[in-house]
């Protein structure tokens, strides 16, 4: 397994911080990606963060209250090996289709 | 770099047989070609505390230290850039380019410094690079994420050009050209990069040149990098049909084994090319014309090419429209199959 941690996002042009309103995922949950994660406010508005990712999630940054610095860790989600930071999917193995089929008289070889 | 801070040697490389998936396999390589050469490095985006987005460089930062294996900004004209400074302080590094795809902003360094360095100097400065980068389609990824550059860096003269297709190659094939003091690209099938296979580490083969990964009597299909495995699936629905395919995995696309190709195809009389970048001015086009110059007399029919189309390689939703896939090749080799001349 392997860890991936995320940083809070710049939330809006040029913020540089959000404060924790709420938590809606708690360490050891399962998360699946864009699934609703934590309500933060900036000087802004206030606002849901999806999950950028699915796995486990191990730590969680910031109680209901502190304020955290865009760049700062925010949650850290544990994922298997085969699929930590992967760009694009991991090709399944599977027998490729085929509909052409060979015809030929190869006698003279 | 002060060479004091320079991680001493700990350990003995790699004995045995493994078995390992491709990125384990380089993994492997690069930290026993780290262990065995205390001048080369390890450099790129995410390589290390991450580990890289591949898992390839996983653990090397904590063995071998942040001096030797280092992330570098998200610039790869820098990384590349600081590879050729490198390599003139007589280092040996090993960058790495995230994706293929994000080459292109560092082809000013690549074709004006890395390739001509050597040429330049009358051999005073060689570039002994090892550039590594994660190649071609399969993983269904954003744009610019997989490309099919050997059309590129084949064409480069001064560049050396090899792809693995199994774990066992990618170890050996990794761990020669980190010897090389040629720069050398290797590109990486990053569609195989989970596929697992055996690794005998005291026996590396023969790792110049081409290899037959298949024999067959009929026809031969001329492949490299991930396009290998596709071939062999291809050879195995064509026995099927009783057609009997040879596959040759080139490996090296630069210098092209010419000799290989003319043993193979001096005996089964055909060929068909396939390759992942696009047909025209494609790498397909050189393959096809070294083996007219060395079997004209012999072929019983015209290479077929089998590739890309002349597009940009399109992102993941499009990309299994954009390869080479079964029926593909499978029209290719009927082509050249019923071929009779006019």
């Amino acid at each position: 397994m392997a860890e991936i941690s995320f940083p809070l996002p710049d939330l809006g042009e040029g913020l540089i911080e959000a404060t924790v309103l709420e938590w809606l995922v708690a360490e050891g949950d399962q998360v699946e990606r864009n699934q609703p994660m934590v309500e933060v406010e900036t000087t802004k508005s206030s606002l849901e963060l999806p999950s950028p990712q699915a796995g486990t999630v191990v730590r969680t940054h910031g109680e209901p209250g502190d304020t955290i610095n865009v760049g700062d860790p925010l949650i850290v989600f544990e994922v298997p090996d085969d699929t930590a930071g992967i760009v694009g999917t991991v090709p399944k193995d599977e027998a490729p289709k085929r509909r052409v089929r060979l015809s030929a008289n190869l006698d003279d070889d | 770099m002060p060479e004091a801070t320079m991680t001493a040697n700990t350990g003995a490389v790699r004995t045995g047989t493994q078995e390992l998936s491709l990125n384990k396999a380089i993994n492997a390589a690069l930290a026993d070609a780290l262990e065995e050469n205390p001048r080369a490095l390890v450099l790129g985006e995410d390589v290390g505390r991450l580990g890289g987005v591949f898992r390839i460089t996983d653990g090397l930062q904590e063995r071998f230290g942040a001096e030797r294996v280092f992330d570098t900004p998200l610039a790869e004209s820098g990384i590349l850039g600081m590879s050729v400074g490198l390599a003139m302080a007589g280092y040996h590094p090993i960058p790495e380019v995230q994706f293929d795809g994000f080459t292109y902003p560092a082809v000013n360094q690549i074709v004006t410094q890395i390739a001509r360095m050597n040429f330049r100097t009358r051999g005073a400065l060689p570039m002994p690079i090892t550039l590594r980068m994660p190649s071609f389609g399969g993983i269904q990824s954003p744009e610019l994420h997989s490309e099919s550059l050997e059309w590129l860096f084949a064409h480069v003269a001064g560049l050396k050009v090899v792809s693995p297709s199994n774990p066992h190659q990618a170890y050996h094939l990794l761990r020669h050209a980190a010897t090389m003091p040629d720069p050398v690209v290797f590109m990486e099938p990053k569609s195989r990069y989970w596929q697992k296979g055996s690794v005998d580490f005291d026996t590396p083969g023969d790792l110049t040149g081409s290899v037959v990964a298949r024999e067959g009597r009929h026809l031969t299909l001329v492949a490299w990098g991930a396009m290998v495995s596709r071939c062999l699936q291809v050879a195995d629905m064509a026995a099927e049909d009783g057609v009997e395919v040879e596959v040759l995995d080139l490996r090296w696309l630069k210098p092209i084994d010419a000799e290989g190709l003319a043993r193979s195809v001096a005996r089964t009389r055909r060929a068909v090319v396939v390759h992942e970048a696009p047909k025209s001015a494609g790498l397909g086009a050189e393959v096809a014309q070294l083996i007219t110059e060395h079997c004209f007399g012999t072929l019983k029919a015209p290479v077929e090419r089998v590739t890309g189309f002349d597009v940009p390689f399109p992102s993941g939703s499009l990309e299994n429209e954009y390869l080479p896939n079964a029926d593909r090749i499978l029209f290719g080799i009927q082509r050249v199959l019923e071929y009779r001349r006019g």
